[in-house]
């Protein structure tokens, strides 16, 4: 915490069920992104990037693999001695019992521990589902320019979808006025993307009340902000600007896959100067067989293409065999599609097999298709 | 389990010299397959067969090998108990015939001598290959050998290896000399310059070949003491390049595009470790034509690739056509360009000059960081 003398918490402990079987054996946030990413690379190579050095991961739902993962913080430069990334999951403590985590809030509440050892300034509260790159300081110096108690940033969303978010109306200074949970008629669109900076020395206050509140679901959007406001705490919007997306939904995971393939996508994942960072892997480069056709895709190192792809994301150690065809979908890592295959608008899990000549998607389906099991070849 | 043996990784003598690329870095540092270094292969050969301690030997230009070992850890060798370490060597020799490997080990003789293990592994890092050391030093101890050497027999050695090592054999493969290749036959034994001995007998080599003479190499040392000593050789199989030329290195790229051979070489059981550059995947427009190729992460196509290997964040612009080339990483084809057997060396860009045709026989070489 040389920096910034702030500590950032990530809420990784939802397992995001509407995304079906990817998230039977792992936690959302180790969901696979992007060719070669999982959704969690983001907020840790965000504070990375930002300069925020210590980093608790909070973690619940199937967690080993999650765990494993973070647990390595070299992978985002963050082992050096004054820095590291902590996995943090609901454990037995001398005054309570095993406890799991009741909310968002209550997550930090059992950590208070740890934070303390840190002694920050402020904490930055993250969540580790969501796809963007955004520079944490900038939004510290923000907060430390208005004097504020906390900050929630925001993004403008369409106002027809605002009732879909947790709206913050501001005043001309951005300071919140009120906060309404899904409203149904949206006052402004300015929507919380479940991002906050807090000074520590209130927030923790706040939370040891906020524990002993039978009421309180102990929630951040749902409790402890509305607390905040009722308090007259200065709380204020930091407005984002730039991609974010939550990948709540097999429908959005696809899609923020297709956005790669954009040639104007504001993600930039290849911008040098705020790479995300990933595991490594000891692979060939990509390989691009004499009898492929490539009519545009997104691939990463150790793919393997023979067949025809288009529109498609493919990721580590995929292979598509000769004249089998990858149409509009999301390969995971350690895919196999034999030849003839044709797969169309559909994710296809980590390590699945689609069998010579077998089809699967439809090229007109409302939905996209989730194939998480092998598929027996076709005639 | 740890190895009995600590590993050098050697510079290759002076007389070999890499047309082009290699005024800009050793051979070591070298872009192989797009995304890895030459000596990414040495060093995992040594690390895959449970080998922690590594000396690398850089003779000039360090900085690219430095910065791509770094703190080593990238090739899973244990941050505790093993170790990688770079020794430098002073050149400032008034003759390039003093830059020795000798002179070198000499310079770092009691960094030698205080290692733990009693065997050294010697290898160089000017070549491709896979071998598992640990099978080697097993076979050396049981043989009572010596001194194990590795060769590679080829059957082109009047046009690559040259300046290499060639070991003229018995029957029993005994190595009976040791001569540079001067391109004269067709088959030739080319040693990979890749020895197993006792710590020991290492130390009394590098003495007497300072006795003997000051432009001595370990390979004439023991050229010499043939005679007394049990060398013996023993023979590789698989993928075996050399980079001693731009030709060689054009080729040894290329013949890994035969995908088989590729796969056979780079196996799950046998990891090669590179360090990671975290660019992102490359994307592929409508409109580009790839085939037969080896594409590293971070390039953007819009053009057309043909039986080529790009290298990292390399952009190929529409209407481009690259074809039998090797293009190292950031560089750019600008739109309507034409090339054609060329190796492009990082950060070149290629613009104004839309036709560059050389020839399978003779590649042709653009400057690191030229506009074109």
């Amino acid at each position: 915490m040389s920096q910034s003398n702030m500590l950032a918490m990530i809420l990784a402990g939802g397992r995001g069920s509407r995304l079906k079987d990817l998230t039977n054996k792992v936690a959302k946030p180790a969901v696979y992104y992007g060719g070669k990413y999982r959704i969690i690379d983001f907020p840790l190579s965000n504070c990375a990037n930002s300069g925020v050095d210590i980093v608790g991961v909070l973690t619940q739902y199937e967690s080993v693999l999650l765990n494993s993962y973070a647990a390595a913080g070299g992978r985002w430069g963050l082992d050096t001695t004054h820095s590291g990334v902590f996995i943090l999951t609901p454990r037995e403590k001398a005054d309570s019992g095993l406890d799991v985590y009741r909310g968002t809030a209550d997550a930090i509440s059992q950590n208070i521990d740890f934070i303390d050892n840190y002694d920050p300034e402020y904490l930055l509260v993250l969540s580790g589902d969501h796809i963007y790159k955004m520079n944490y300081d900038k939004m510290l110096k923000f907060h430390k320019s208005n004097n504020a108690d906390a900050t929630i940033a925001v993004l403008s969303v369409p106002l027809k979808e605002a009732s879909r978010f947790g709206i913050m109306n501001t005043d001309e200074n951005k300071r919140i006025v009120e906060f309404e949970e899904k409203p149904e008629h949206p006052k402004s669109t300015l929507a919380s993307m479940g991002i906050y900076i807090f000074n520590w020395k209130l927030m923790r206050k706040m939370l040891i009340q906020d524990m002993k509140n039978p009421d309180s679901s102990h929630d951040f959007g749902k409790d402890f902000i509305p607390v905040m406001l009722n308090e007259g705490k200065a709380v204020y919007a930091y407005e984002f600007t730039g991609y974010w997306k939550d990948v709540g939904t097999i429908d959005s995971l696809w899609e923020a896959n297709m956005d790669l393939l954009d040639k104007n996508n504001e993600l930039e994942l290849s911008d040098t100067t705020w790479r995300i960072y990933t595991g490594n892997t000891a692979t060939l480069p990509q390989y691009i067989g004499p009898t492929a056709k490539i009519n545009g895709a997104y691939i990463t190192q150790g793919v393997q293409v023979n067949g025809e792809i288009t529109h498609s994301v493919l990721s580590t150690n995929c292979h598509v065999m000769e004249g089998a065809k990858i149409i509009d979908s999301v390969l995971m890592p350690n895919v196999i599609v034999e030849e003839g295959a044709v797969v169309t608008r559909a994710v296809v899990a980590e390590g699945v097999r689609i069998g010579k000549n077998a089809v699967v998607g439809d090229s007109k389906s409302e939905n996209i298709l989730l194939v998480a099991k092998n598929v027996k070849g076709g005639e | 389990m740890a190895s009995r043996a600590f590993g050098i990784i050697a510079s290759p003598s002076t007389r070999v010299r890499v047309e082009g690329l290699h005024d800009y870095r050793p051979i070591g540092a070298f872009s192989f397959l797009g995304r890895f270094r030459v000596i990414d292969f040495p060093i995992s050969n040594m690390s895959n067969s449970g080998m922690d301690r590594v000396m690398v030997f850089i003779a000039a230009r360090p900085r690219s090998i430095a910065e791509h070992i770094g703190s080593g850890r990238h090739y899973n060798i244990n941050s505790k108990r093993g170790k990688i370490q770079l020794l430098f060597t002073q050149n400032n020799n008034p003759n390039d015939i003093y830059n020795t490997d000798i002179a070198a080990y000499q310079e770092n003789r009691e960094i030698i001598a205080r290692m733990h293990q009693e065997y050294v592994i010697i290898t160089p890092s000017y070549m491709v290959f896979r071998q598992n050391f640990d099978t080697l030093l097993e076979e050396h101890i049981e043989s009572k050998a010596d001194i194990t050497m590795l060769y590679h027999r080829v059957e082109n050695a009047k046009e690559t290896c040259l300046n290499c090592n060639v070991l003229t054999l018995n029957k029993q493969k005994g190595v009976q000399s040791i001569d540079e290749n001067l391109g004269n036959a067709k088959e030739k034994n080319i040693s990979m310059d890749t020895y197993v001995m006792h710590k020991e007998l290492f130390l009394d080599l590098i003495k007497e070949a300072r006795k003997e003479s000051s432009a001595f190499t370990l390979a004439d040392i023991i050229n010499m003491k043939a005679s007394e000593l049990d060398v013996r050789a023993v023979g590789h199989r698989g993928f075996f390049a050399a980079i001693t030329s731009l030709k060689d290195y054009f080729y040894a790229n290329q013949n890994l595009l035969d995908f088989d051979r590729a796969q056979d070489f780079f196996r799950e059981d046998w990891p090669f470790y590179t360090r990671t550059n975290d660019s992102c995947p490359t994307q592929y427009y409508e409109g580009a034509k790839v085939n037969h190729s080896f594409i590293s992460n971070g390039c953007l196509i819009e053009g057309t690739v043909e039986d080529s290997i790009i290298g990292r964040n390399v952009w190929i612009k529409k209407g481009a056509v690259v074809k039998n080339s090797i293009v190292l990483a950031y560089s750019l084809i600008d739109e309507g360009v034409h090339i054609e057997h060329e190796v492009v060396d990082k950060w070149a860009q290629i613009k104004h000059v839309k036709e560059l045709i050389s020839t399978d026989d003779k590649p042709g070489y653009v400057r690191r960081s030229d506009i074109l």
